[in-house]
């Protein structure tokens, strides 16, 4: 098989191709879908789900699931009023307090995974559970409003004509990238989900690289949680329940194997960018949302069934 | 405690450990408030969560198989309502009693043919059909109740030798899988499949037919569940119980089912659905504030995970 | 293990509150104000229109406009025959084509996102039911920026964000009908327990703050027992019910049901245990699912109002606002079959007060 054949099957190439044919379909419908105005401010509506996709990438290249951050999310938005408000911390303190408690969540999630032993999803489906009621427990249920203008500047403010977020999203993206495709770092992530004893065995150091990844995922939530309060301007103890469901379909839409050793950041970004298009196309051209859903379950189904049938053509 | 009921104990099963964590929060909670343990109140216990309890009896299977599903609630929605239809639309009770099974065996074998033959890992396939059958359900119904339901419907409101038959259905499910489990050639193939699905090829299992086989046998238990769901009022909600996938998956694997598959038996897991309930009931009972109410769930979760790791741990 | 069970035990009781609580759980914190407690209160003055105006919308006097329903969410008996009275109206009104389209889940930001798409796809009109007035407000700000006509019902934003409201119910009323209706069935000293969605719901906490100030100000010995979730879940609804059933024994003389969902199985919770008659069940619940209760005389009645007229008079206002006739500074409207409403608290129009339905005349109503 020649190298050229070799990228023509990669998952993320075919599903490169699905992205270009939705995004002509959907613009040939509807003329008001394929403007700067309205692609950008998608982009500002996807940020979240993408910030947390990236470290759930490498989460799952090693294997691993994090159910966890959709909680970790609405904790550290909590955290964020409260420690503003009911502690009178100005509020740059706030954000700062905010996402060194998600970064202790997430390390709380690696230790459970790596020092006990606890296999992640069932480590992170109890987290899920206790997260989420933390941030019950302290909010007492209250909302927390009226941030100063200044904050909204992130989740509803442009920078260069480009909303503020974005930035910070192509940023973590960026890292993300990288740290994958370039470095040692990357390539024991690698390894670990294609054997992790066998990792463990060549010396490579596995548990620092899990915490490190779990950890990554707990302050990226947290950074979610600060931009989603500063786009919707109130803080709920029921943000971001539910997010982990569409952060994981991107990842597995974008290739990523759910065993573990297989899939890339770029893979992933295209991927969430197909399930945001196909929301807003779909409603553009009148489609109800329980419709698009229905459709966005068919599309993970057939993007996989090409991506298999292709690679099993080729290894023929 | 010494150390040698520590291991004694620890080299007992799961289901031990839960049995004497639900015993010790009966004693407790009824030393706290003897109104606990009146008949009543065990009775709503066991009766509340009973379809929870069957519904996990299923998922254990597939998770035993190596699998997940977490399109599970989403079923129970839609059998509930095609249930639901049938008998307000004058077909026999009976028939609106065993649509239910024969629908979910049909969907689930058809999600397990997506697995073994088309290679959709599973967490893929059912994180799509959570889609199709979630976004289908609201098309269908447009969010309208079922009521009207006719007399000698209401299956879970009956009652033998005094105890409702949600209850008996729990036990006997219970005991039929575990028999199946346990005792036959097709209990044997499914814990070799998941164990290790190339030896299992290789002493003549086929992976292929055990997989779809259980997920079949998983939809038709999700039809019984979703029976239990739908009569247990005089109206069925068009919608499911947000996040009832997790519940189901939590108490599969609270009850001992290695999420890795090949570990596990189905007891473990409705013990564990009992102990979601019961804890659920305590918490009223203890006055505890119900803000606070999703994270001791969560600690519970966590501390029956963590002892039964470090139980595995010293014994293994 | 014995360390674990002693810790999992302490930790349960160090969360047991130790003192009674002050104020109802699942109540918000703002400030109240209870209606008199017998006779009629004196009709509010609307004052000075405090409600948004779209930006260079275009006239739409007479034309056909294509209108956007987005409620909290779909899939709910509530929000179904909300959208089936806005349907009449369309139908009567014959130049309004109404879609209703929302997220499954009460969640803010699936909320958000359809709203967003509605205004790209260029609407001329959004109806909304809020699932939190302050995350919205962007979002409807942005509609109005757009030119888009935004009237809410059921549940508000920001009143600068929209431009009318469609109040189904003055939260101190629904509190006053809820109170009195309760003290008439378990009597002046009785005590109750209340069954709600979640604690952060708007209205319900609203509502429960509400029957705080009325209680303690009208029925000082009714005596308040405790809150319990149970999301938008019949089942779990009906667990919690029998559960507090089950804890409180003789005690509990009624429940409280603050939801749509809450309500009927509470009534069913009541009814399988064979007590009806001895615990009452008080509520908020569409007249269609109560009916087996109330018509068995295990229930006495139900409160609401009527949702399918909410939904009228939301498209009515809408039909209104886009002609120009509903303007600021109107004290009434004319809403069709409904004849004239009442405009209260600045921009909100008032549907009226909630109706008590009992085995009288609850089978009159089919919604």
């Amino acid at each position: 098989m020649t190298a050229m054949t070799r990228i023509l099957i990669r998952h993320e190439f075919i599903l490169g191709i699905l992205f270009v044919i939705v995004l002509f379909a959907m613009a040939s419908q509807n003329d008001r879908f394929l403007t700067t105005a309205n692609l950008l401010n998608q982009a500002r509506l996807m940020t979240e789900v993408g910030l947390i996709a990236i470290p759930m990438t490498f989460v799952i290249v090693t294997g691993g699931i994090d159910l966890s951050v959709g909680s970790i999310l609405g904790l550290c938005a909590i955290l964020l009023g409260v420690f503003w408000q009911n502690l009178g911390l100005p509020l740059p303190a706030a954000i700062g307090l905010s996402l060194a408690a998600g970064t202790a969540a997430g390390f709380a999630n690696g230790l459970i995974v790596t020092r006990f032993r606890v296999p992640p999803l069932i480590a992170t489906l109890a987290t899920l559970a206790l997260y989420r009621g933390l941030a019950e427990g302290i909010s007492q249920a209250r909302s927390v409003r009226g941030y100063p203008d200044w904050f909204a500047v992130l989740g509803r403010g442009d920078f260069l004509g480009i909303p503020t977020q974005l930035w910070l999203f192509a940023l973590v993206a960026a890292v993300g990238i990288f740290v994958l495709r370039f470095t040692t770092f990357g390539r024991t992530t690698y390894a670990i989900g294609n054997n992790e004893a066998a990792a463990e065995f060549s010396g490579l150091p596995v548990v620092r690289t899990k915490l490190l990844i779990y950890t990554a995922s707990g302050f990226i939530s947290a950074l979610a949680a600060i931009v989603f309060v500063s786009r919707v301007s109130t803080t709920r103890s029921d943000m971001g329940s539910g997010i982990e469901l569409e952060v994981i379909t991107a990842v597995v839409l974008g290739g990523t194997s759910i065993f573990g050793g297989r899939g890339m950041v770029i893979g992933t970004l295209i991927g969430l960018c197909l399930m945001q298009i196909l929301q807003n196309g779909l409603s553009l051209s009148g489609v109800r949302g329980d419709g698009t859903t229905v459709v966005i379950g068919a599309v993970l189904i057939v993007a996989v069934l090409i991506s298999n049938l292709l690679s099993r053509f080729s290894s023929d | 405690m010494s150390r040698r009921l520590t291991h004694t104990l620890g080299s007992l099963g799961q289901e031990i450990l839960l049995v004497v964590v639900i015993l010790a929060l009966f004693a407790f909670v009824g030393v706290y408030n003897p109104r606990f343990l009146s008949e009543n109140n065990l009775t709503s216990i066991f009766v509340g969560n009973a379809y929870i309890a069957v519904a996990a009896i299923g998922m254990s299977l597939v998770i035993i198989s190596g699998n997940i599903d977490v399109s599970i609630g989403a079923l129970i929605g839609v059998l509930a309502v095609i249930s639901g239809l049938l008998v307000t639309n004058g077909y026999p009770i009976w028939v609106a009693w065993l649509a239910p099974l024969v629908v979910g065996a049909a969907i689930n074998a058809v999600v397990g043919c997506l697995i073994a033959y088309a290679r959709v890992p599973s967490i893929i396939a059912t994180l799509a059909m959570l889609s199709i059958l979630s976004g289908g359900l609201i098309t269908f119904t447009g969010g309208q109740w079922i009521s009207g339901l006719p007399a000698g419907y209401q299956l879970a409101q009956f009652r033998l030798l005094n105890v409702p038959s949600p209850v008996w259905f729990m036990i006997g499910m219970t005991i039929l899988a575990g028999f199946l489990m346990r005792y036959t050639t097709f209990g044997r193939s499914v814990y070799a499949v998941g164990s290790n699905p190339e030896a299992a090829r290789a002493s003549g299992i086929s992976y292929k037919a055990t997989v779809v086989k259980v997920f079949a046998i998983h939809g038709a238990i999700g039809g019984v569940a979703a029976v239990l769901f739908a009569t247990q009022l005089q109206v069925i909600q068009s919608t499911t119980p947000v996040g009832l996938e997790l519940v189901i998956i939590t108490a599969s694997v609270v009850g001992g089912v290695s999420i890795l598959g090949g570990v596990g038996t189905v007891f473990g897991s409705t013990l564990a659905a009992i102990l979601f309930a019961a804890i659920g009931s305590s918490l009223i009972f203890l006055n505890v504030s119900a803000y606070w109410l999703r994270a001791v769930q969560g600690i519970l979760i966590l501390a029956t995970v963590l002892a039964d790791m470090a139980r595995r741990r010293r014994t293994g | 293990m014995k360390k674990l069970i002693t810790a999992l035990l302490g930790a349960s009781l160090l969360s047991t509150p130790v003192f009674a609580q002050s104020a109802w759980t699942g109540g918000d914190d703002q400030p109240t104000n209870p209606l008199a407690c017998t006779g009629e209160s004196p009709a509010p003055e609307p004052g000075e229109y405090n409600g948004g105006t779209p930006t260079n919308a275009p006239d739409r006097n007479g034309k056909d406009l294509t209108v956007v329903d987005i409620p909290k969410l779909v899939g709910v008996g509530y929000f179904a025959s909300t959208a089936s009275g806005m349907q009449e109206a369309a139908k009567e009104l014959g130049n309004i084509t109404i879609n209703t389209d929302g997220p499954t889940r009460a969640n803010i930001d699936e909320q958000i996102t359809f709203v967003d798409n509605y205004i790209t796809s260029g609407v001329d009109g959004i109806l909304f039911a809020a699932n939190d007035p302050v995350a919205i407000a962007p979002v409807l700000e942005k509609a109005l920026e757009a030119g888009i006509n935004v009237v809410g019902y059921d549940a508000d934003a920001e009143a600068d964000a929209r431009q009318w409201f469609v109040n189904q119910a003055l939260p101190n009323g629904v509190a006053k009908s809820m109170m009195d209706q309760l003290a008439s069935e378990i009597g002046e000293d009785g005590s109750f327990a209340i069954v709600t969605s979640t604690f952060t719901t708007p209205n319900q906490a609203r509502w429960i703050s509400e029957m705080q100030a009325y209680t303690e100000k009208c029925y000082p010995n009714l005596k308040f027992l405790e809150t319990v979730e149970a999301q938008e879940d019949n089942i779990l609804s009906f667990n919690q019910a029998q559960t507090l059933i089950n804890k409180y024994g003789d005690e509990l003389n009624g429940i409280l049901g603050m939801t749509s969902v809450a309500t009927p199985a509470a009534a069913e919770a009541v009814q399988q245990n064979s007590l009806c008659g001895k615990v009452s069940v008080v509520g908020l619940a569409l007249p269609n699912a109560m009916k087996p209760y109330i018509n068995s005389d295990c229930i006495q009645s139900t409160i609401l109002w009527n949702t399918v007229d909410l939904g009228y008079a939301a498209a009515q206002v809408m039909r209104q606002v886009a002609d120009g006739t509903l303007k600021p500074g109107a004290t009434t409207v004319t809403a069709g079959r409904l004849g004239e409403l009442q405009i209260v608290n600045q921009s909100q129009v008032l549907l009226g007060q909630p109706k008590v339905f009992t085995k009288a005349d609850i089978n009159d109503f089919d919604f």
